[in-house]
């Protein structure tokens, strides 16, 4: 099997994993707010129910929880509902990923909300804003400019963490190469992967470096 | 913020409440048998990895091979499509339990162990696991007192794993039977134990090219059958194609077009 050949197919994989992490990050940061929201209610059986689903998501392995989500429907309820479409295991896997991910995410932003102190709330108080506006026009954009650097190594840490998939069988780019492996015995091209991982990620470094200096306002 | 939160809280309640009514309901109307399951949805759902010569994809990506080729020949017969989904070797008796796959037909041996999970059709094929080590220990490791205290390396919960352990202490289990062909290319085990027919279609090949089986050591012989959820009522009706298909001739000819006509059992 040729360079060329190998690469075309690990790309077809890369697709897999790049798409699982495009999804995970765009449905797992509103969900985070939200369960954000819910850790923080003053509502306290609301925020016990919360914080006590964060700590199961974040205290248990995610490829446990893709065992969960992927197998529990058809053993405990007989109803195997992934395995009805063509790419369950994909849906499977993006469940399991938005679920882990809006948790960590979730811990990031009640970090960052409450790191505002509490004079700037009493500042604006005195101004006469209401609520909402100190919350949009006060907090909110202080608390963006905090997040950005846990929130990206927590980024960086999906697009590799979406190997895990793989654990169901869903094809991403290092099965494609532990595949690859198995039929013509090439070990190579399960190394090669690391170089797309690293461009990725190097490409995304980049893309937060822009961010961190785009948000370089109310500096002290 | 308040409201908002008594609104979740509600939300949260429905959700839960709705899928739990959802899961009661479905769980509800399980009173079909295995094979009425199947045949409602029209596809028998192979769970395979992927090893010549029995199931691989080939230049357009389609899986074919010895079991497939067999599986395609016996689902017609029962009036099912055969679907072929790659699985993770070790999550085999999850994804048959948890009905993501129907049965597992990718040389599966046959074992006490497993038969207490699944049930098994007749036998097609006579397999034995073999000793793989580097060309270069063709000539030491020879016999089983030289193999002991070596390091061993086998796939986890196959078949290849018990006999490794037979022969020496020393045995790390691996995720496939491909890991530890690799294992053993890079020098962290001295001998790993694989079927015979996987060994024969790699070793000497690829960046295998330094791997010999070992002829001088013989273990244990065993044999291939097809895995079915435990209790399946399918298991009678592929026994009867798979009869239809020794007696035609069908399958003889399957075999030796996969070279493997030595070792189907007649």
């Amino acid at each position: 099997m040729s360079f060329s050949q190998v690469t075309q197919q690990l790309f077809e994989g890369f697709g897999t994993t790049c798409l699982l992490f495009i999804l995970t990050l765009i449905l797992a940061i509103p969900l985070g707010l939200i369960v954000c929201m819910g850790s923080m209610s003053k509502f306290k059986p609301l925020q016990a129910v919360v914080r006590a689903f964060v700590w199961i998501i974040r205290g248990t392995p995610l490829m446990l929880q893709l065992f969960v989500v992927f197998y529990v429907p058809g053993i405990v309820f007989d109803t195997p509902i992934f395995a009805r479409f063509e790419n369950g295991r994909f849906i499977a896997a993006l469940i399991a990923f938005v679920i882990n991910y809006s948790c960590y995410f979730s811990e990031i932003f009640r970090g960052g909300i409450q790191s505002i102190p509490k004079g700037q709330y009493e500042a604006a108080q005195v101004l006469g804003m209401t609520k909402a506006q100190t919350f949009f026009h006060i907090v909110v954009p202080q608390v963006i400019k905090r997040i950005v650097p846990p929130m990206s190594n927590e980024i960086i840490t999906l697009v590799k963490d979406t190997s895990l998939a793989r654990v169901i069988a869903v094809i991403d780019i290092i099965m494609v190469a532990e595949n690859i492996l198995a039929l013509r015995a090439l070990i190579w091209p399960l190394f090669y992967t690391g170089a797309f991982y690293l461009i990725f990620n190097g490409l995304l470094s980049v893309l937060f470096r822009f961010i961190e200096k785009k948000l370089n306002y109310y500096k002290l | 913020m308040k409201k908002f939160a008594k609104i979740l809280a509600v939300v949260l309640a429905i959700a839960t409440l709705t899928a739990c009514l959802c899961f009661t309901l479905t769980a509800c109307n399980k009173e079909v048998s295995d094979y009425e399951y199947m045949k409602g949805k029209g596809t028998l759902i192979c769970g395979i990895t992927l090893f010549e010569p029995m199931d691989y994809a080939d230049e357009d990506g389609e899986i074919t091979g010895f079991d497939a080729e067999f599986a395609q020949l016996v689902a017609e017969k029962l009036g099912l499509e055969a679907k072929f989904q790659v699985i993770k070797w070790n999550s085999k008796e999850l994804e048959l339990n948890s009905k993501s796959i129907d049965c597992i037909w990718n040389g599966l041996t046959v074992n006490e162990e497993r038969k207490e999970n699944m049930d098994f059709s007749q036998s097609y094929i006579n397999n034995t696991q073999c000793v793989v080590v580097k060309s270069a220990d063709l000539a030491t490791l020879n016999t089983k007192a030289a193999l002991e205290g070596k390091k061993a390396g086998a796939e986890a919960g196959s078949a290849g794993e018990s006999a490794a352990k037979d022969l020496t202490e020393n045995v790390t289990s691996v995720s496939a039977q491909m890991t530890a062909l690799t294992e053993l290319n890079a020098g962290t085990i001295d001998f790993a134990v694989v079927d015979v027919i996987l060994a024969q279609s790699n070793c000497g090949k690829g960046d295998y090219a330094d791997l010999a089986i070992q002829p001088a050591i013989e273990l244990e012989a065993e044999e291939y059958a097809v895995g079915f959820r435990k209790g399946s009522d399918i298991v009678e009706k592929v026994n009867a194609a798979i009869n239809e298909l020794k007696a035609d001739g069908t399958l003889l000819a399957l075999a030796e077009k996969y070279g493997l006509a030595g070792q189907l059992i007649k």
